[in-house]
């Protein structure tokens, strides 16, 4: 660096210190305790090396959370992605009025999570709840939207598009607005059907934004809790049960931290195998672009 | 292009706007809802067919706030949003003011380490937080929650602020050193007044982060310092007949939070994109 | 007000050498211009000087001290830069008075100062308008008030004038040269412009791919290029250059398409050597007894005639001020004195004598 400038180093010391304590050594202290046989609240600490690990591994309440947070990733991630590009596109072609769509269509992402959750239970709830009270009124029998184990899990995919998608489309629409219309301009001079201008022109100079978004978004579903929680709570029975949500009660309703602290550092590492994953397929992807 | 193509393109563009007038409709059914709910007194909640017309009553809204302590909790988030932003924005300035003037080729590998730490599970985080809390005695006190606000704030406060440095053209910093400045006076004197509306947005998406936050603040919090989504959650989502009340309490916790977004319109999708609002 | 001296300075960016071994004398008081192609690296010399970059080897002096190892603001340099950078939240007054501000001098001497310069400036009427609300000529204007303020031992302009439209340029360029002789300050300024060089320099120095070419008064440049590339830089339209060789009597030169070029008087260069030819446009004359040539192309541009000839096949360019009745395809004849012709190696180059 040039030597007038050394001195910034310094600007670093509060973030990075803080981020030192606030954030590495937590991290180093949940990787210390997750070699431990550790109920909060006993004085017993006993070292078990990876024996935590170990029996996490052969559960099968893990492999189900596992299952679970995979179908509800892809499952909300395809949706939001279809769902949201449609959007983006349709605002892309209004122009005016685009303004007060966006706005509106914006408001599920962001209300606090909890409250979606809430405004979703208040729809969903079984008998009195809108769904259920108007297809009742036509006499409809609806089914358990949140008691039984398929619609629960369809309820969470639902949910979490709900508040999702707009991101989704919010992003694809600002690559879009940044797009060189004279591309599109060209394209339809050409001739080009629409469904040729969005497969040739569009898409692929979107492509930066969506992986930027799908890849964001499946590494969230890793985080994926407070929806969860107020909807379903995990069940019925373990039905919703995401990683987290297992770590949850793991951690704070059995109070085996150690445990607990195991499954976190398994699913750092899922969630960096992920990141890893999709980087390579970034890099590739820029680099095919760059042609 | 022919009068054909223009006036079929035309039908086209209404035949989107009255889709999409329908969809946004239909999307924001639950948020209506809620709202109708909130207005309603238990009579008119329960009843098949669902009721749309009735007599509205704001009285839920006022024994929520003002009989169930919801304005303790109000207070409670707004201590540890405050003190979240308070921490949080001035300490990712400094550090996303320096990240923007260093070569970059050093600044590429921090950028990307925030941005992985961005990614981490907060579940992780929050198993320690609690243990320790546990030992320190620190459960159910404001500092606690707020540490751990900043802890998953910090990463995207230095992302978003790092985007408004880059906008301040380095001939300013240049300027100021050659007029007299050391770092820390042209950041003071020069950088930081025109940094300012960055600033407002990076502090404002951060208060919505850590007024939204839900997981550290039910785990971290307890009785006395418990949070407006930690109340909700726990008040009426199981009773039915507390609909009206919490539904009210849901609108009210959600109408700042519309003001705010209407404020930050503009800069969405660079917070977006930096991972805001939604941690 | 003080020498500046630039000692066999050389700068890399990482693996990229950008200056190799600089010199440069700067007296007390000169105004030294820096011309040079795009990329050549007269800003980052400027940089150098102004110890926004750091030197790779080499040494800086500014009044004899050595301040190669200095922090910028202990240099006593101003800088104004081609974008101004003019602080947008200070009034022009503040922007001005800034350096003063940070040196701790008085409130009622910063004022005093800022004045005084405003009023050379013409800014008295501007001192509370923010830059956004000024014209690009009054914020050029503010940008040399923020340096003229402190009085440094050295000003530094990068292109100051290539954001003007051209008649500011030429106003703002006679404004700055009074500024300096009113002041007498040392300046290095930096331009691609030549005319400005010329014009505006009491030294020029020329730099190409991070070397100096030559040093030296305008007129000396121009009278006596120390090589083809100062040659062909200085100069507007720039020098004809034909590669040829010298007849033995050295009264005349054959270019390698053929064509004669005849002098009234033996040239100094060794006869029968192999050489390059150097032709400035306005030397030309026309008269019966010179080189054939067909007029390719007239360009009257109002005060001069600027004539594109086909000497023998080569493309010449000439510049006459007075109105010749010619036309396009006409042939007449070229003569140049023989005192103002160039030669050049065409190996190295360098200037022949
Ligand atoms: N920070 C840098 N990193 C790497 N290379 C640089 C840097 N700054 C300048 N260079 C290179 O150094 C060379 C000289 O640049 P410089 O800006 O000094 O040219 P210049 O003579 O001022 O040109 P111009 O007339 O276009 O302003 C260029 O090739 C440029 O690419
Ligand atoms: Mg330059």
């Amino acid at each position: 660096m040039v030597r007038w400038q050394r001195g910034l180093w310094l600007f670093f010391l509060p973030s990075f210190g803080l981020l030192a304590v606030v954030l590495l050594w937590p991290l180093g202290y949940a990787i210390y305790l997750s070699f431990f046989d550790y109920y909060l609240g006993s004085d017993a600490r006993t070292f078990i090396g990876l024996g935590n690990y170990a029996d996490l591994l052969s559960e099968t309440r893990l492999w189900r959370s596992m299952w679970t947070t995979m179908l509800i990733a892809f499952g909300s991630v395809g949706l939001e992605f279809v769902v949201g590009f449609a959007l983006a596109l349709a605002l892309y072609r209004l122009h005016r009025s685009a303004k007060v769509f966006s706005v509106l269509l914006f408001l599920p992402h962001i209300v606090t999570p909890v409250v979606a959750a809430l405004f979703l239970k208040w729809m969903l709830a079984s008998n009195w709840g809108f769904i259920d009270a108007t297809l009742l009124t036509f006499n409809i029998e609806p089914q358990d939207w949140l008691g039984s184990p398929f619609w629960a899990k369809v309820s969470v995919i639902l949910a979490d598009a709900w508040v999702f998608t707009p991101l989704i489309m919010m992003v694809l629409y600002a690559a879009l607005q940044g797009l060189d219309t004279s591309l599109i301009e060209a394209a339809q001079i050409d001739g080009a059907s629409n469904w040729r201008i969005l497969r040739h022109v569009i898409i692929p100079s979107l492509i930066p934004a969506i992986i930027f978004t799908i890849s964001v978004r499946l590494m969230d579903v890793f985080r994926f809790f407070d929806i969860i929680y107020v909807l379903t709570g995990g069940g019925p029975g373990t039905a919703t049960e995401t990683i987290t949500m297992y770590t949850y009660q793991l951690g704070f309703r059995m109070l085996e931290v150690g445990k607990a602290s195991a499954l976190g550092v398994i699913t750092l590492v899922l969630v960096a195998a992920l990141l890893l994953a999709i980087n390579r397929t970034l890099n590739k992807t820029y680099r095919g672009g760059d042609r | 292009m022919s009068v054909d193509a223009v006036s079929r393109r035309q039908r086209d563009t209404y035949l989107i706007f009255i889709a999409l007038c329908v969809f946004t409709f239909i999307n924001l059914t639950p948020l209506i809802w809620a709202v109708l709910t909130s207005l309603k007194d238990p009579r008119d909640a329960f009843t098949i067919p669902p009721t749309i017309i009735f007599e509205p009553t704001l009285e839920y809204h006022y024994e929520v706030w003002f009989e169930n302590d919801f304005f303790r909790y109000l207070k409670n988030s707004l201590i540890i949003s405050l003190g979240t932003v308070l921490v949080s924005v001035p300490a990712g300035s400094l550090a996303a003011y320096a990240l923007s003037r260093i070569p970059r080729r050093s600044a590429g590998p921090i950028l990307s380490a925030l941005f992985t730490i961005r990614m981490f599970p907060h579940m992780l985080l929050a198993i320690p937080f609690f243990v320790m809390g546990t030992f320190l005695g620190m459960i159910d006190t404001y500092p606690l929650l707020i540490l751990a606000l900043v802890a998953i704030n910090q990463p995207f406060t230095i992302w978003l602020m790092h985007g408004f440095f880059l906008e301040i053209p380095r001939d300013l910093d240049e300027a100021a050193a050659i007029d007299g400045c050391t770092s820390w006076q042209a950041f003071r004197i020069v950088i930081l007044p025109l940094a300012r509306p960055g600033m407002t947005v990076a502090a404002l998406f951060s208060l919505l982060l850590s007024y939204n936050e839900f997981l550290f603040a039910l785990v971290l919090t307890g009785t006395t310092t418990k949070t407006l989504p930690v109340a909700i959650a726990s008040f009426g989502g199981e009773d039915i007949s507390a609909w009206s009340l919490s539904a009210a309490g849901a609108i009210g916790i959600m109408l700042p939070i519309v003001l705010v977004m209407l404020v930050l319109q503009r800069h969405l999708v660079r917070g977006l994109t930096a991972g805001a609002v939604k941690g | 007000m003080a020498p500046l001296t630039v000692r066999q300075a050389t700068k890399s960016f990482g693996s990229v050498q950008v200056l190799h071994g600089v010199d440069v004398d700067i007296e007390d008081g000169e105004f030294v211009v820096l011309v040079g192609p795009s990329g050549c690296g007269k800003s980052t010399l400027l940089r150098l000087i102004a110890g926004l970059e750091d030197i790779t080897s080499g040494d800086i002096l500014i009044d004899g001290k050595v301040v190669s190892r200095l922090h910028p603001k202990d240099r006593d340099i101003a800088m104004v830069f081609q974008s101004y950078a003019l602080y947008p939240h200070m009034t022009v007054a503040e922007n001005m008075g800034f350096s003063l501000r940070m040196r701790d001098v008085g409130k009622s001497e910063q004022d005093r100062k800022v004045r005084e310069a405003a009023g050379i400036l013409g800014l008295t009427d501007l001192l509370d308008r923010y830059p956004r609300q000024l014209s690009g000529g009054q914020r050029q204007r503010v940008a040399m008030g923020r340096a003229i303020v402190r009085d440094p031992k050295v000003f530094l302009f990068d292109e100051p004038l290539s954001n003007l439209d051209a008649k500011l340029r030429v106003q703002m360029r006679a404004e700055i040269r009074e500024l300096q002789k009113a002041l007498r300050t040392t300046i290095v300024y930096v331009t691609h412009d030549q005319i400005e060089a010329m014009t505006m320099a009491d030294k020029i120095v020329v730099m190409r791919d991070g070397r100096v070419e030559q040093i030296g008064s305008p007129l000396e440049l121009y009278d006596r290029p120390a090589n083809m590339f100062v040659g062909g830089f200085i100069g507007s339209p720039a020098m004809n250059l034909l590669h040829g060789r010298v007849s033995e009597d050295g009264r005349s030169f054959t270019t390698d398409d053929g064509a004669d070029i005849a002098f009234s008087e033996a040239v100094s260069p060794a006869p029968g050597r192999q050489a390059v030819l150097g032709l400035r446009p306005e030397d030309f004359t026309i008269a019966d007894g010179g080189t054939p040539a067909t007029i390719r192309l007239i360009e009257p541009t109002g005060a001069d005639l600027l004539i594109n000839f086909d000497l023998g096949g080569e493309p010449i360019t000439a510049l006459f001020h007075e109105r010749l009745a010619l036309r396009e395809g006409e042939t007449v004849g070229l003569s140049v004195p023989s005192n103002k012709v160039h030669f050049f190696d065409p190996d190295s180059g360098a200037r022949i004598e």
